[in-house]
């Protein structure tokens, strides 16, 4: 997409990616986070990502560092409905990833993410550009 | 919930007034909204802080890049990782 046609978002949503990112020490990560925070921008992540974090993270420690300054949105049962419709259509089971993109869809966020084809998926079936910074 | 009486400059008491109509919520609801966001950012820069403590703080250029980075994708730009020097 090119900037002159771009939307504007409002906010940043970490996916998965983002997490291990930042707890393998990724000073860009940083930077960007902090860069948020300095422009009063709590960026947001979906409960069931902090859970993946969690489960696949051994730094927990800055895991919570970044989410000290992280908006960890609870999975209602809406968004779990949607996710999974979305989900299906995908035809993926990685909830987690589809998560993010209905967060961001919803939030109108830029997504910091690993690259994976099912956001882009996603995103797509939305109606949704996705924005991403790819981690 | 506590109840607290707070004295607001005209100004911003009008801005918050409307900005809470905007919105479909009260005006304590509005401002307690306001705070709790205020009071997460200053505890993720504590976050960050407690991070740089471990790693070293992050540079000048590195600051700068991640403030590009913020606008870019603000701007609805998609970016790929890079690096940037640490000084």
């Amino acid at each position: 997409m090119s900037a002159a046609s771009a939307t504007r978002r409002e906010g940043l949503a970490y996916g998965l990616g983002a997490l291990h990112a930042a707890a393998r020490g990724d000073r860009m990560m940083w930077a960007l986070h902090r860069a948020a925070l300095s422009n009063g921008i709590v960026p947001v992540t979906p409960a069931v990502t902090v859970a993946e974090g969690y489960r696949t993270e051994a730094r927990s420690d800055r895991l919570g560092e970044l989410l000290a300054g992280t908006e960890v949105e609870p999975f209602t049962d809406a968004a779990a409905r949607r996710s999974g419709e979305i989900a299906a259509r995908c035809d993926t089971s990685d909830l987690n990833s589809i998560a993010v993109v209905e967060l961001a869809e919803r939030r109108n966020c830029a997504v910091v993410a690993q690259r994976q084809t099912v956001l882009r998926t996603a995103s797509a079936l939305l109606g949704h550009e996705l924005v991403l910074y790819a981690v | 919930m506590t109840k607290r009486s707070v004295s607001l400059d005209d100004g911003v008491a009008a801005s918050v007034e409307e900005a809470a109509k905007q919105d479909g919520v009260s005006f304590s609801a509005w401002l307690s909204t306001a705070a709790e966001r205020q009071l997460r950012v200053r505890q993720g820069l504590r976050g960050v802080a407690a991070w740089e403590g471990e790693t070293g703080s992050l540079s000048a250029e590195e600051l700068a890049a991640g403030e590009a980075l913020l606008a870019r994708l603000r701007s609805g730009v998609s970016g790929v990782a890079s690096r940037v020097r640490r000084r």
